[in-house]
């Protein structure tokens, strides 16, 4: 397979007196609510820091064809795309008509979920009257699936942990004790990853019971008849939206860290009326020394959450979407990666898409499109504290982002994922350590018309005995693109006591300090075009130093 | 009145727009009311005015009393809202751990919105050249990592003076195991500076997770100032017309407490006006023997709704102030603080209607608020609003609103609908104006459910208790719509909040965290936390006047969770299981908590303590039963007038009986449907309901067969 696109049945909307556009409004309105309280029950019933704060999950409601049709507001966008198609393959080893109420089935299977093992996905059948009419789908990232303590160095997807293929592991309620169990003892925190297992099968109660009320108020017929115009509606949507655009090849090529070596991606954004082809052919190889291959699913969902922010934002996230858009990579490539290579640390991959759409894009949409953003790095902390318990702890900080027309970019936030830094003082509750700084990185920003958002200095020191650390930096060596003119914002560095850092795990002694320093956001428009007003205030805050106003800015501005 | 003994107490409710007055006799029950415009530039000028127009320009005078008759006076405002929103706080500064001066802007990291690039995110309270950091550092357990410098601290001083800073706010990580530092950072500053205000993190929200410490203290700091000159300024107008007891505030949680306590933690004073409005629920489900209700306050803009159980309103540690984007969750401050819940909603009268990008009808959260205002109001306003809808589906008649003080054009809310929206949606404009009601109905209805299902609770056992302006025209729909019992509004719909203050009780909530795991808590420590924070409440109580010879009410709370999960679950723990400090019965609290709100609960695991809480309360104001009925005249009231007005359930139009309230009488019933016109609002009811006026003058509309929208 080289190519992903989604088809569905056209649904003539006119015709449709029962479901007018306000009725539809209604019930549209009601699933995504329904969604949004399975997010609640989610989020706050968690155990791990990675989903309660960092917020790396997602549920998403199915109907009878397993099409995605309406998700919670905030959860992580990608995995909306991959869970609907993941639910339909293990719907092939578990037929809908062999599924009885109190069912969940799961899988972990990169080439099936979201393209790495840690990220756990599980649907439930929703039954009404003897039938399904729905299903619930929820994804999440646990905290550890055994495999090989580093981030990156995998040669293959065996070192990086379990895999279960489909499977139930609840069967009519009861829960299956022996897969149960295997997660367990192939874990190396099963009170976190149990914990959060039961969070996303709890939350399906939620959904559950707000899809009996639905019908109890609506009928089946209309959770139906709302799918077919959720997904009609959201593909014209986002036909017209390309139809808008000029026909033609719109080429863009980024670069970025990649491991051990740079990772060249190469677009090709194609319109063709009003459908798009984004065609990744010329992108390099895929690789067998390094854990950042991309499976297919993960580069459509990835580019998907792209096209999505610059030309239907406002359309509520739903597979209809999609149709329009084809995602094109070569099997083989780093972009399509073949079974079974290394995938762990795809993000490092994934994570960069959006600046070659974004780019391409620009010159149709320049106010829809950001420049690059610092986004995020990965940290786990664990060893034995002081009596002998062990902790894992993950800390998961964020880089400014990157500028848009009209606006600087924030400093320390999420994009394109989306979670939050566990707090500090949290942070060092449950392990111990002592973060001795976490401010605003000055300097960081990446210049332009409108100035990147600024990344972040962290420093932390154990309080006592040694802490076992695996780092995943990024953008040390590729700063976040600048758009129109804008600069790339400032490079992650990683430092213990002033030295480089390893890219390898390594143990942080007592005394010793790890200094991260995370990527501001790249600029927007030529910084020459900077209102003075803008570049005193940055000046004055200490965003942006005398120095470097002079250097990238041309201008000195007086002392205050 | 001759009696001369203390007993009447005056509310004085400050909101955007109108302050509210009430006087209550707690013996009669009998209440009078005023209603002024507030002045924003001296909100005290406002209160003069109203006291005057109260009193017949004589404090007192129009009841023929003085003074000394008035045992207590009860004051809320949103101006401490609304100071923060429209950023006119003070310079206010922040003092952090070395390392750490940009919490508050560098915030959770999260995006609220996950498609929009231009999206908006709110500014700190005190920009970077503002934020400080001073060398101190405490481990998670509160022991000294690195002394403080006070050198650096007296140096600071100096900055803070040439800055002309008029505010600080100290938050030090992890003071609330050990004020120590922030103590002595306050004790150099009032030093180097006398006169100097300032909020340290460990007495204004000693609890756990720094960014929301942070902004909360900062924003105490940032309206101290204001707040401190205005509550002089109040107490000073309550002076001059001869009331020399203490003023008195409702603060956020729904107790009252003195102006001094509020002085030192003003930010306990945000959203007082809106909490109000459930006490005044609450003090008239206990007279009507309503244990249980759902609030709905549905005004210009926003619609608030909040929930009564057992008499009691649910309450939140956590607020978030001034949304940046449409009333979307994360885009504003979040403020700690022992709060009464209310969910906000951008639906009210003013909220816009138009065509999306799919061709739906959406409606809000843009709102024409007051100025332009919804077409009808002929003050420049196009665009079709939730007030032009229910003025062409009937529910509204245009030569009554405010009493027929101002006129609405119908035909103006008519082509608003037709231009907006009939001819994007090519359907009729009734079907549209339909539309809208329906939509901005389920927008809250969709919110209610949520809020009332995250509380474990059913909608079919509760009244809806409506109030606001715009409230009692949805509340029949809503109420339909979720199964419930039926509507209740309140007399004197218009200035509910104010009755709230002259019921409420003496009360203070407090928070310390302290985290361990309650299998290996050390008991005596914990129980030192809670001592701590009675003396703390008690003295408050004592300040507002409650006296020595009076049993206050102490009930306490623990946050829990499982060991290592992320979130808490607020418990209750009753004074048996705490004085027996039995750790078990608090861990099947906890289990039991967490399985009727989440379905599921690991009892096997340990489960750990993160923040200690307590509500420490005076005895209730209000005798039950105090407050004298109405004669009962049962009959039917005359008809004042009949239009055509559209039913959803019906799917048309029928012609309607109008009424006029002050002829609806205790014991009149009769059959909807209905319109029920007052001065300050209109009450709804829709054919399914049956309609009575009970003994204390509140509108009844039971709905008997409850039916669900479809």
């Amino acid at each position: 397979m080289t190519t992903i696109q989604v088809e569905y049945p056209e649904v003539d909307v006119g015709k449709n007196r029962a479901l007018d556009p306000i009725h539809l409004q209604i019930l549209w309105n009601r699933l995504i609510s329904i969604m949004d309280e399975a997010d609640i029950a989610l989020l706050h019933s968690a155990f791990s820091t990675i989903v309660a704060d960092s917020r790396d999950y997602a549920v998403i409601l199915l109907d009878r064809h397993a099409r995605s049709i309406a998700q919670a507001q905030i959860c992580v966008p990608a995995f909306t795309c991959s869970l609907p198609s993941a639910a339909r393959t293990m719907l092939q080893d578990f037929p809908p008509d062999s599924l009885k109420p109190g069912d969940v089935l799961f899988t972990n299977d990169p080439w099936i979920c979201h393209g790495h093992l840690p990220d756990f996905y599980v649907i439930k059948p929703i039954f009404h009257g003897g039938e399904i009419v729905a299903y619930f789908a929820a994804a999440a990232h646990v905290s550890d699936v055994g495999g090989r303590m580093d981030e990156l160095m995998a040669r293959d997807v065996y070192e990086e942990g379990i895999r279960l293929p489909p499977c139930k592991i609840y069967e009519a309620g009861v829960a299956n004790r022996p897969v149960m169990n295997i997660i367990a003892a192939n874990t190396r925190h099963p009170r976190l990853v149990l914990g959060d297992l039961g969070a996303m099968t709890g939350a399906a109660t939620v959904v559950e019971e707000g899809i009996a009320q639905f019908i109890g108020d609506y009928g089946a017929a209309a959770l139906d008849e709302v799918a077919d115009q959720i997904l009609t509606r959201s593909a014209r949507a986002m036909h017209d939206a390309i139809a808008a655009l000029p026909d033609g090849d719109y080429p863009y090529e980024i670069e970025c860290d990649g491991f051990r070596k740079p990772t060249r991606i190469k677009l090709n954004l194609k319109v063709r009326g009003d459908a798009m082809i984004l065609d990744y052919t010329g992108s390099d190889d895929q690789r067998a020394d390094a854990s950042i291959n991309c499976v297919l699913n993960v580069t459509h969902a990835h580019s998907m959450f792209a096209v999505k922010c610059a030309l239907v934002p406002t359309v509520p996230n739903n597979e209809g979407l999609f149709g329009p858009v084809t995602t094109v990579a070569p099997e083989g490539s780093i972009l399509n990666a073949r079974f079974p290579a290394p995938v762990r640390a795809r993000s490092m991959t994934s994570f960069h898409l959006h600046n070659a759409i974004f780019g391409a894009l620009r010159p149709f949409v320049p106010d829809r499109v950001q420049a690059g953003s610092g986004s995020f790095w990965w940290m786990t902390c664990s060893g034995r504290d002081a009596a002998n318990e062990p902790f894992s702890v993950h800390v998961l900080p964020n880089g400014g982002t990157g500028a848009v027309m009209g606006k600087d970019g924030f400093p320390t936030m999420a994009f394109p994922g989306n979670g939050s830094l566990t707090p500090i003082e949290i942070i060092e509750n449950r392990a111990p350590l002592v973060v001795t700084e976490r401010s605003m990185a000055p300097d960081s920003g990446g210049a332009g018309e409108f100035r990147g958002g600024l990344g972040q200095i962290i420093r932390v020191r154990t309080l006592r005995g040694p802490a076992n650390l695996t780092l995943r930096p990024d953008k040390v060596f590729f700063p976040p693109p600048g758009l129109d003119g804008g600069l790339p914002g400032g490079k992650g560095e990683f430092m213990i006591d002033g030295e480089q850092a390893p890219f390898e795990p390594f143990t942080l002694q007592e005394g010793q300090e790890l200094t991260l320093k995370l990527p501001g956001g790249g600029g927007y428009g030529d910084p020459a075009r900077r209102d003075p007003a803008a570049l005193a205030a940055d000046i004055r805050k200490g965003f942006v130093s005398r120095a470097k106003a002079a250097e990238l800015y041309g201008v000195v501005p007086e002392a205050e | 009145m001759t009696d001369m003994t203390r007993t009447l107490r005056l509310g004085f409710d400050i909101g955007g727009t109108f302050t509210d007055f009430v006087l209550l006799d707690p013996e009669s029950g009998r209440q009078t009311i005023a209603k002024c415009l507030t002045t924003p530039h001296d909100p005290a000028e406002g209160v003069r005015q109203g006291l005057s127009e109260l009193f017949g320009g004589e404090l007192f005078c129009g009841l023929d009393v003085d003074a000394d008759a008035l045992e207590i006076a009860v004051h809320a405002t949103t101006l401490i809202t609304n100071a923060l929103i429209e950023r006119r706080g003070a310079r206010a500064a922040l003092i952090a751990t070395k390392g750490f001066r940009d919490t508050v802007e560098m915030a959770t990291e999260l995006r609220y919105d996950n498609y929009d690039v231009q999206m908006e995110m709110p500014t700190p309270l005190a920009e970077r050249d503002l934020r400080f950091d001073v060398t101190e550092r405490l481990d998670r357990d509160g022991n000294v990592l690195v002394p403080l410098d006070e050198d650096e601290v007296r140096a600071l001083a100096r900055r803070l003076v040439a800055e002309k800073v008029e505010a600080v706010a100290i938050v030090y990580l992890h003071s609330f195991r050990n004020p120590v530092h922030e103590r002595r950072t306050a004790d150099i500053l009032r030093e180097e500076i006398p006169g100097l205000l300032i909020s340290c993190s460990s007495t204004v929200s000693p609890e756990i997770r720094e960014y929301e410490r942070s902004t909360t203290t900062l924003a105490n700091a940032y309206v101290q100032p204001i707040v401190s000159h205005y509550l002089d300024a109040t107490t000073q107008t309550l002076r001059e017309r001869g009331y020399v007891r203490p003023l008195h505030i409702m603060v956020s949680s729904g107790g009252v407490s003195s102006a001094e306590t509020v002085k030192q933690l003003p930010i306990r004073m945000l959203e007082s006006g809106p909490t109000a409005g459930v006490l005044a629920a609450i003090e008239y489900g206990r007279r009507m023997g309503m244990p249980n209700l759902v609030t709905f306050d549905m005004g210009g803009t926003t619609a608030k709704i909040g929930l009564v159980i057992n008499h009691e309103a649910k309450k939140s540690n956590v607020f978030e102030v001034g949304r940046v984007s449409r009333f979307q969750k994360g885009s504003g401050l979040p403020i700690r603080i022992p709060v009464v819940e209310l969910i906000e909603i951008g639906a009210g009268g003013g909220s816009i209607a138009q065509a999306d990008g799919l061709g739906l009808l959406a409606v809000g959260p843009r709102s024409a608020g007051s100025a332009p205002g919804p077409a009808c109001y002929g003050r420049g306003g196009t665009a079709p609003t939730v007030t032009d809808a229910n003025l062409v589906l009937g529910y509204l008649n245009p030569d009554n609103f405010l009493g027929g003080d101002m006129k609405l054009d119908a035909g103006a809310a008519w082509s608003a609908v037709e231009t907006g929206l009939s001819q994007p949606l090519g359907l009729g404009v009734e079907r549209c104006a339909e539309g809208v009601f329906r939509v901005v109905n389920e927008n809250m209805l969709a919110a209610c459910k949520v809020h009332i299902a995250e509380r474990g609770e059913d909608p079919r056992n509760f009244y809806l208790f409506s109030f606001g302006g715009a409230g009692p025209v949805h509340a029949y729909e809503l109420a339909r719509a979720l199964g419930m019992k039926g509507v209740v509004v309140p007399p004197g719909a218009g200035a509910a909040s104010a009755y709230g203050l002259v019921a409420s009780s003496v009360a203070f909530d407090l928070a310390r965290s302290h985290v361990t795991s309650l299998d290996k808590a050390d008991w005596p420590r914990v129980t030192a936390v809670y001592e701590d924070m009675r003396e703390e409440g008690l003295a408050i109580l004592r300040e507002a006047g409650v006296g020595a010879g009076e049993t206050p009410i102490i009930r306490r709370f623990m946050d829990l969770r499982h060991l290592g999960q992320g979130r808490e679950v607020a418990v209750e723990i009753d004074e048996a299981t705490f004085a027996t400090g039995d750790l078990e019965g608090m861990s099947q609290a906890f289990y039991a908590a967490h399985r009727l709100r989440y379905g599921h609960a690991h009892d096997h695991l340990p489960v750990e303590l993160i923040t200690c809480r307590m509500t420490v309360s005076g005895p209730s104001v209000l005798q039950s039963g105090a407050a004298a009925t109405q004669a009962v005249a049962p009959g039917v009231p005359e008809v004042k007038g009949r239009r055509p007005v559209f039913f959803p359930e019906l799917g048309r139009y029928v012609e309607t009986a109008i009424y006029d309230r002050g002829q609806l009488a205790p014991g009149m019933s009769f059959a909807g449907p209905a319109v029920i016109e007052e001065r300050e609002c209109t009450i709804v009811a829709g054919p399914s309901a049956s309609v009575r006026i009970d003994p204390l003058g509140a509108i009844f509309l039971d709905l008997n067969t409850p039916k669900r929208m479809s």
